[in-house]
């Protein structure tokens, strides 16, 4: 049995061509961004609904701790004795462990909101490579790239942008965000500032 | 951490789980939550209701939390209301336009809910 992440080679199958009116190298590179964006689409979809559901799970068990808790603090004087503070140790564990989770579920939402960028970039290049006199002009590229910099809201999006527009291989841009992304997380995440 | 439970704050995030992680830490702590998707929602509800603290995000659709935070200090019943911003964005121009638009304070996401709730209970 074949499994999905086996190389398959080219089909000897004939995929449906477009008519040779329509045929240009642009409109296949904007077909082929077009379906990159579609998996990646397909792909979110998919992982909302876990996510979701694993949110309901958590809202449950949120909701279950509460209750064990009241009923701790119900039990009579003597059971609380027995038990020794066991009961609320357990809860308070429960309750870091879910603290954790809540900062956890925040990466999916960050995930999202990147894809939702690089969705519109793909989308954004499809539009602009089929306009072939923009794509002979250096400055359209310009435009293009500011716009594609605006939409950037963390500063590891920032980071690899300004890396690759200067030069670097994806894989080193990456490499490199990933390097800064510990001291980051340590010097923004759940940082809080008060006017 | 205890909380007055007549408290209302105004949740307002463009996404579902956000606003669910908000909604578990501040119920948690006793304080009763108002959730909008985007800030007109939040200004439809702000304009008949009212919010002892406004905790909103900055990139949503419709309306973004920088406009709401003006849009709500236009409002008589918000001039004075604590509103924190909760978001991804840590950039120094954001912050400073945040703070011109009238938010009492900046959060980076993700948030830590015990550090959430204890900047929540200084401001309010």
């Amino acid at each position: 049995m074949r499994t999905t992440s086996e190389f398959i080679p080219p089909s000897d199958d004939p995929t449906p061509e477009p008519a040779a009116s329509d045929w240009t190298p642009e409109r296949q590179i904007a077909h082929m961004l077009g379906l990159c964006e579609a998996q990646m689409e397909s792909a979110l979809a998919e992982s909302d609904q876990a996510v979701d559901a694993l949110i309901k799970a958590f809202t449950g068990l949120s909701e279950t701790t509460r209750a064990l808790k009241a009923l701790g603090e119900d039990l009579p004087p003597e059971l609380r004795d027995k038990l020794d503070g066991k009961l609320q140790q357990q809860v308070a564990a429960i309750h870091d462990q879910m603290a954790s989770a809540v900062v956890a579920f925040q990466f999916y939402d960050k995930l999202t909101q990147r894809l939702g960028h690089v969705r519109y970039s793909l989308t954004s290049l499809a539009m602009f490579v089929c306009n072939r006199a923009q794509t002979t002009q250096r400055e359209s590229w310009q435009r293009l790239f500011s716009t594609l910099q605006r939409l950037y809201r963390t500063e590891e999006e920032r980071e690899i942008f300004q890396l690759m527009v200067q030069g670097a291989t994806a894989e080193d841009a990456r490499a490199q965000a990933e390097r800064h992304d510990e001291a980051r997380a340590a010097n923004h995440a759940g940082e809080i500032e008060l006017f | 951490m205890p909380a007055a439970a007549s408290q209302v704050i105004l949740a307002v995030d463009d996404s579902a789980s956000m606003r669910q992680m908000v909604r578990y830490t501040l119920e948690g702590a006793g304080y009763k939550v108002v959730q909008a998707a985007d800030g007109v929602e939040a200004l439809e509800f702000a304009k008949t209701s009212a919010a002892d603290l406004v905790l909103t995000d900055v990139n949503m659709p419709r309306m973004d939390g920088l406009t709401l935070l003006r849009e709500l200090r236009a409002l008589n019943t918000y001039k004075f209301t604590p509103m924190l911003v909760l978001t991804t964005e840590s950039g120094q121009d954001t912050k400073q336009r945040g703070k011109q638009a009238g938010a009492t304070g900046w959060i980076v996401k993700p948030f830590n809910p015990d550090q959430l709730l204890a900047t929540i209970a200084k401001v309010l």
